[in-house]
């Protein structure tokens, strides 16, 4: 019913595989040198997932200690699917981090073109390196550095230069960014524009690096322009590339927490409340947390990104050959 | 195929060890409940077993003197404990209560204190708990208190609170009877009133705008001087409008009451569930007193009387710019902490050359008809009841550790100043405070109580560690105290125009729906204060989303 498939070298000699047992023993060296990998990954990895059993539970700092939890079913995946909180923060999840992705990716493109149209080395470098540069403060950093410049009050930066230029009106009042439903997404991608777009050239430029010069030399002769060969070797070049790393990003797309944590406040929740920070206030912002209900939100949110994972799998297979894993 | 075999066995192995895991705890459940019911006649029976100890002191006695603590007491501690933080002088303070407290106890005991970060504390014990890391004591604000003293997971201090030696020295003895439960438990102690937020205004702005403090007797006289600070020019810098009239550190606290920070805005209105005099619970968010509230604050911040950043302002960004040096942007009015809290105001405003002196407002009408500012309920320690049915470790801890707090002397002077040396002394000596202009040094003389510079300013004294020597329910007796006169005087107006808080209310809809009702309420804030929106409209939806669950909790806190 099975049959074995055979195994022939280029001469057509026939190789004949070793028993497993024996192979393990013949490669043993490598065995013993994987072995605090597969301990480590088996702990932090997979041990903690046997938490989710908690979802079905009341599970509250005193009974986890006590062992007496309260088995509840899915009471806790009732509540949350009737929870209007909940529904809001999932939609705000895939939009803000569908329209971060989409808007961090392009700016990198277009601020790795120009990186690449560059000729000065020097000034491409330093400005390189301050564009780097955000990425690696905290959250917390930027958050504050933010909430400074953007004040609603008479201190504030960027009102006070709104005022100067007569956008704002001495009737009109300061505008507090990070509490204004309306202006709250654009500062948050505008942020993640600063901080991430330098970091997101990389891969970019990378590729830029690899395409070959007689391609431009060759456009040169045709008499193409500067515009026309970006259109027509440059950006062909990257497609693959763009693609590759939407797909890649578009599987963590549920995993968004530190970046609205330390900018959102309860003013803005309708428009930033995302999973991770939903989970956060459920499980720390109360005297007397039911991890359960947490842990049934945790769970939901790993079988959406599981789901997700395996769609991102098979559209890279389509687009790459091979798929993320 | 091998592989996909392997892949599937794998993965039918791992969904069954987590199937197993949920299994057996399903089988623990039953086992728990029984360990749940043993808790409870457990405690029952110590119930009945310590009434019999204090009815007979001799046999109590022996049981103090039967246990020793022969591991470290584990302690929790939030911000409130100040010289437990680095670079306070942790190490003497420390070292010097363990000998004081095991002098008291007449063998070695020691303490390891755990501070976490204040605003975090929940948040950190939460996590601590889950991890079964629990430590012997701890404080807890009234909240959390509230939540977790039907839990059993503290332990009754009733009879050692009755039989503790300090109880003949009390001169507020109703605080902690107040904490009992109507079975007379007592699950915490506070070793000191809570305190409250009256109102402070810099008088060189009232100056400013030819106004004067005694003057400001209602709300409109309040609002009038907000307006004069927001539209003039009170810094005297030369440029009208560019300062507010009030500032605030948040338009809703996260720890009861949550008003105390405005309230002469929020008067009679309360947003939460509220006690009523005839002992029924209703929901004070849903009453017109709590609407007239929310539109006195969106008055207020939609004409910019308020700073706007009070929304979103922690209490240190609120402090800072309200004492900061540049006093543009600033505001004229502050409510904060009574007592120690009005020099330290002071002392900032004068250490950043704001020349002003810090008045400490009557309350306005509106406020005085309520009782005046509120007296919030007091944090507590809580020991932490080990579950083995046995309170000798309980009651060994607390007379290791609570009772000592107020014993008058050295334990008390510890909690009170810190260590001696470090944080004060009875030296003959000179302290010089403060730079420049604001040098001043003070002589001392041999045996005379004075506080020592801070270890991470040197210009400024160290103040206080835990328990405020002015608001303390048993004083010390030896007569040691750095209360200054405008200390005092602070803590007695406070105390002379307070009333106390209302209670926090604990049921389990209110645990387990708390942070929708929280975040319910914030919703409605925002909208009418902030956004200048309907309070009908947002009343209405603040019923419409979390209506179910208030009747719920009002139910139970009625049932109760």
């Amino acid at each position: 019913m099975f049959e074995k498939k055979k195994v022939m070298t280029s001469a057509g000699v026939e190789v004949r595989k070793k028993p497993l047992g024996l192979r393990i023993w013949t490669n043993r060296g490598y065995y013993v040198m994987f072995l605090p990998v597969a301990i480590f990954v088996l702990i932090l990895n997979y041990w903690p997932m046997l938490g989710v059993r908690y979802s079905f539970y009341k599970a509250t700092p005193i009974t986890m200690n006590k062992g007496t939890n309260e088995f509840v079913g899915f009471a806790n995946f009732t509540k949350l699917f009737e929870t209007d909180a909940f529904w809001n923060a999932f939609q705000n999840t895939l939009e803000l981090s569908i329209m971060k992705l989409l808007i961090t990716t392009a700016t990198a493109v277009i601020v790795s073109i120009f990186l690449n149209e560059m000729g000065n080395l020097l000034a491409k470098k330093t400005l390189q390196t301050i564009i780097y540069l955000p990425h690696f403060m905290s959250w917390a950093v930027v958050a504050s550095v933010a909430s400074l410049l953007l004040s609603p009050s008479v201190t504030g930066m960027v009102n006070g230069m709104l005022r100067d230029w007569g956008v704002l009106g001495e009737a009109d009042k300061n505008i507090y960014f990070l509490a204004d439903k309306e202006m709250w997404r654009p500062i948050f991608y505008i942020i993640n524009i600063w901080k991430e777009t330098g970091w997101g050239t990389i891969i970019f430029l990378a590729t830029l690096s690899g395409i070959n010069p007689e391609q431009y030399e060759a456009a040169d002769i045709d008499g193409a322009t500067r515009l026309q060969k970006m259109r027509y070797i440059t950006m062909p070049a990257l497609a693959n590339t763009i693609l590759t790393v939407l797909i890649l990003n578009l599987a963590k797309v549920l995993n968004m927490f530190e970046s609205v944590f330390v900018l959102y406040n309860d003013a803005v929740y309708d428009v930033s409340d995302v999973i991770g920070t939903y989970i956060y206030r459920q499980t720390f912002a109360v005297a007397l947390p039911n991890y359960g209900y947490s842990t049934a939100v945790g769970l939901f949110r790993s079988l959406v990104g599981c789901l997700l994972f395996v769609i991102c799998n098979w559209a890279s297979k389509k687009v790459r050959g091979r798929g993320i894993v | 195929m091998k592989r996909k075999v392997l892949s599937v066995l794998l993965t039918s192995a791992m969904v069954m060890s987590m199937a197993a895991c949920g299994s057996s705890e399903t089988t623990e459940a039953p086992a728990s409940n029984d360990a749940a019911a043993s808790t409870t006649t457990d405690s029952a029976a110590a119930d009945t077993k310590a009434d019999a100890a204090a009815s007979t002191d001799t046999a109590a006695a022996d049981t103090e003197t039967a246990f020793q603590l022969t591991e470290p007491i584990k302690a929790y501690v939030d911000g409130t404990v100040n010289y437990v933080k680095e670079d306070s002088g942790k190490e003497e303070f420390v070292s010097q209560l363990n000998a004081a407290i095991s002098e008291k106890m007449g063998y070695d005991v020691t303490v390891e204190f755990t501070a976490l970060d204040h605003s975090g504390y929940t948040d950190a014990v939460g996590r601590m708990f889950a991890g079964g890391d629990y430590p012997d004591v701890m404080i807890m604000n009234a909240g959390m208190f509230r939540q977790y003293m039907t839990t059993g997971l503290l332990w009754n201090m009733a009879d050692a609170y009755d039989n503790a030696e300090f109880q003949s020295r009390l001169t507020a003895p109703g605080l902690n009877e107040s904490l009992k439960d109507k079975d007379g438990a007592l699950y915490g102690f506070t070793p000191a009133i809570g305190g409250g937020c009256p109102t402070y205004v810099k008088k060189a702005w009232l100056d400013a705008v030819g106004m004067k403090a005694e003057d400001i007797k209602t709300y409109d006289d309040f609002y009038k001087m907000l307006e004069a600070f927001t539209t003039g020019d009170p810094d005297g810098n030369g440029v009208n409008g560019d300062t507010y009239g009030f500032i605030s550190a948040g338009l809703y606290g996260e720890e009861a009451p949550h008003i105390n920070y405005l309230p002469d805005f929020w008067q009679d209105g309360y947003p939460g569930l509220l006690k009523g005099e005839d002992g029924v619970w209703y929901d004070g968010m849903q009453t017109e007193a709590t609407k007239n509230a929310l539109l006195r604050m969106q008055e207020a911040y939609q004409a910019g009387v308020i700073d706007p950043v009070s929304y979103t302002a922690g209490t240190k960004e609120a402090r800072e710019k309200y004492w900061s040096a540049d006093q543009t942007g600033s505001a004229g009015v502050f409510c904060y902490w009574a007592g120690s809290w009005y020099d330290n105001i002071a002392t900032n405003l004068e250490k950043n050359g704001v020349e002003t002196e810090l008045v400490q407002l009557d309350p306005i009408a509106e406020v005085a008809a309520i009782g005046g500012y509120l007296n919030r309920e007091s944090p507590v320690w809580v020991i932490i009841d080990d579950g083995d049915g046995d309170d000798a470790r309980e009651q060994a801890i607390f007379d290791a550790f609570i009772e000592p707090m107020l014993d008058g002397d050295k334990c008390q002077t510890l909690w009170t100043y810190g260590a001696e040396g470090t944080h004060w002394s009875l030296k003959a000596e000179s302290i010089t405070t403060g730079t420049g202009e604001k040098e001043k040094t003070v002589e001392y003389a041999e045996g005379e109580f004075h506080c020592l510079p801070t270890i991470a300013d040197p210009t400024t004294l160290f103040k206080k560690n835990h328990i405020d020597n002015a608001a303390v329910i048993a004083p010390l007796t030896n007569g040691y105290s750095n209360t200054t006169d405008t200390v005092a005087a602070s803590n007695t107006h406070f105390v002379n125009n307070c009333v106390d808080a209302p209670q926090a209310p604990s049921c389990d809809t209110i645990t387990n729906e708390g942070v929708a009702i929280t975040d319910a309420i914030k919703a409605v804030i925002s909208t009418v204060v902030v956004e200048g929106g309907d309070v009908d409209a947002a009343m209405q939806t603040y019923v419409d989303t979390v209506g179910s669950i208030v009747e719920q909790a009002l139910s139970e806190l009625n049932a109760q």
